[in-house]
């Protein structure tokens, strides 16, 4: 690579100074004429002989040119450069370091524990910081390592300072065991029989039992000392009482065909109807379709179209108390799974107002009340609800 | 970039070249600038001189073997 300089040569007679430059054989390059000077490109080396041959005139260096300019430039502003790489090698440092780990959890043994497990994957405090997909792995690693104690974990930096949060995995020690039950009753009632496969059988027919009651005991016990425990078995029904109202209305409204019968066509396609004829019936009708046959994907019927009339039917006071009393029977046998039998109904209030009659009725039923609730043998006295089970 | 080298070999390979552009003139392989002025130049050349007459006339570029001169050229004359 050629070295080139740029020079500045004081001189009055520009062509004069050319003409010697040109007997030494110099390569100059963009000469630029100014007032009193001539400014041109030379070759570095070739500067030493001009100053020898050329001593009458001043000969100034102005620049450096191409890459010895970056050069010179460079080295001029050296302590600049080299502070502005010192301080950003210091920022990319400080910025990668981890000032403070912050562990977010109530619990001082699960704050340690994470702390040196974290210190384990290399995670601690003025170490340098680690990307997303490390994070990630030792997120799964330590997730991983104490299973039974972390539920959730979240590393999250901000700046220099570390975030951790953690999610303390709770573990109910309550485990139900399916080996031991007692039966116990859902619901309030009187005892009307009892049968027991397995347990001890703690209550007697026409005895009141409130709901949470135990029926038939899985403890089976002498003197007051637990001997065994069992999974209790049997069926327990008892009386039940319910109170239920009900209202019907005693104007009702009945359709009647007139006997007045007209045919029709229609076309079917999918879901679209199309009637071909003018309906002749214009009051209410109902329709009925004979399938005659289908071609291209289109479907014809035969329709019959019946006159309907519709007549207001008002029932008496009897008529409407029974038809609520059915009523109220088709409810109750939706209502209740382990129902067996009606023992007694009656009803307690009657009234009719606004055509609708309104009935308030008591109603005696046998029904199955009985119900597992497994225990554990430790924690006998346990009311799970949730863990009741109906016998079937 | 082939092409170029073949150019070259041709063209560097004469004993001399004037080539004349708008505003311009390159003397390939002259020997001596003899006269310099803003209006006239004369330039010895291996066999004979070249006189340049013209306004503004600077030499923007020289070494040994090259010269490139810039300015309006009136006149153009080789003396032998």
């Amino acid at each position: 690579m050629k070295h080139y300089i740029l020079i500045r040569i004081k001189t009055t007679s520009k062509t004069s100074l050319l003409l010697k430059l040109n007997k030494l054989n110099v390569e100059i390059n963009n000469i630029i004429y100014e007032k009193n000077y001539l400014k041109c490109q030379i070759l570095a080396k070739d500067l030493k002989r001009l100053k020898k041959y050329l001593i009458s005139y001043e000969v100034e260096i102005i620049d450096e040119t191409g890459f010895y300019k970056i050069k010179k430039e460079l080295k001029r502003n050296s302590l600049i450069i080299t502070s502005i790489i010192f301080a950003t090698i210091i920022f990319l440092i400080l910025s990668n370091i981890i000032v403070k780990i912050n562990i977010i959890h109530e619990n001082s043994y699960l704050r340690d524990l994470i702390k040196n497990a974290l210190e384990e994957k290399g995670v601690t405090r003025l170490g340098f910081k680690k990307s997303y997909d490390e994070y990630e792995k030792i997120i799964t690693s330590i997730k991983e390592e104490y299973k039974d104690l972390i539920e959730w974990l979240e590393i999250d930096v901000e700046g220099m300072i570390i975030n951790v949060r953690v999610e303390e995995r709770i573990i109910n020690d309550y485990t139900k065991d399916y080996n031991t039950c007692h039966i116990i009753a859902n619901k309030s009632g009187i005892i009307k029989s009892i049968t027991t496969k397995i347990g001890v059988t703690e209550v007697s027919v026409n005895d009141y039992v409130n709901k949470g009651d135990i029926l038939i005991n899985g403890s089976i016990k002498l003197n007051d000392e637990v001997k065994a425990n069992v999974c209790a078995s049997g069926s327990v029904y008892a009386e039940v009482w319910y109170n239920i109202k009900a209202s019907i209305p005693l104007l009702e409204e009945k359709s009647y065909d007139t006997g007045k019968m007209r045919f029709n066509i229609m076309v079917k396609k999918g879901a679209n109807e199309t009637i071909i004829l003018k309906s002749r019936i214009n009051t209410t009708k109902r329709v009925e379709n004979i399938y005659l046959f289908k071609i291209f994907g289109y479907e014809f019927y035969l329709q019959k179209e019946y006159e309907i009339k519709s007549k207001t039917y008002t029932y008496t006071e009897s008529e409407g108390t029974s038809k609520a009393i059915k009523l109220i029977r088709e409810k109750l046998a939706l209502k209740l799974d382990n129902f067996e039998s009606v023992l007694e109904e009656k009803v307690l209030q009657k009234e009719v107002k606004n055509n609708n009659i309104y009935i308030d009725m008591f109603v005696a039923v046998k029904e199955q009340i009985g119900v597992k609730e497994y225990f554990k043998e430790s924690r006998s006295d346990t009311n799970d609800e949730s863990n009741n089970e109906y016998i079937n | 970039m082939h092409i170029k080298k073949i150019l070259q070999n041709f063209l560097y390979d004469q004993e001399y070249f004037i080539s004349l552009f708008q505003n311009s003139l390159h003397i390939y392989n002259y020997e001596e600038l003899l006269i310099l002025s803003e209006t006239y130049i004369e330039i010895k050349l291996d066999k004979f001189i070249i006189c340049i007459d013209g306004l503004n006339l600077t030499i923007v570029s020289m070494d040994k073997r090259e010269l490139l001169i810039k300015g309006t050229i009136n006149n153009l004359r080789l003396k032998r």
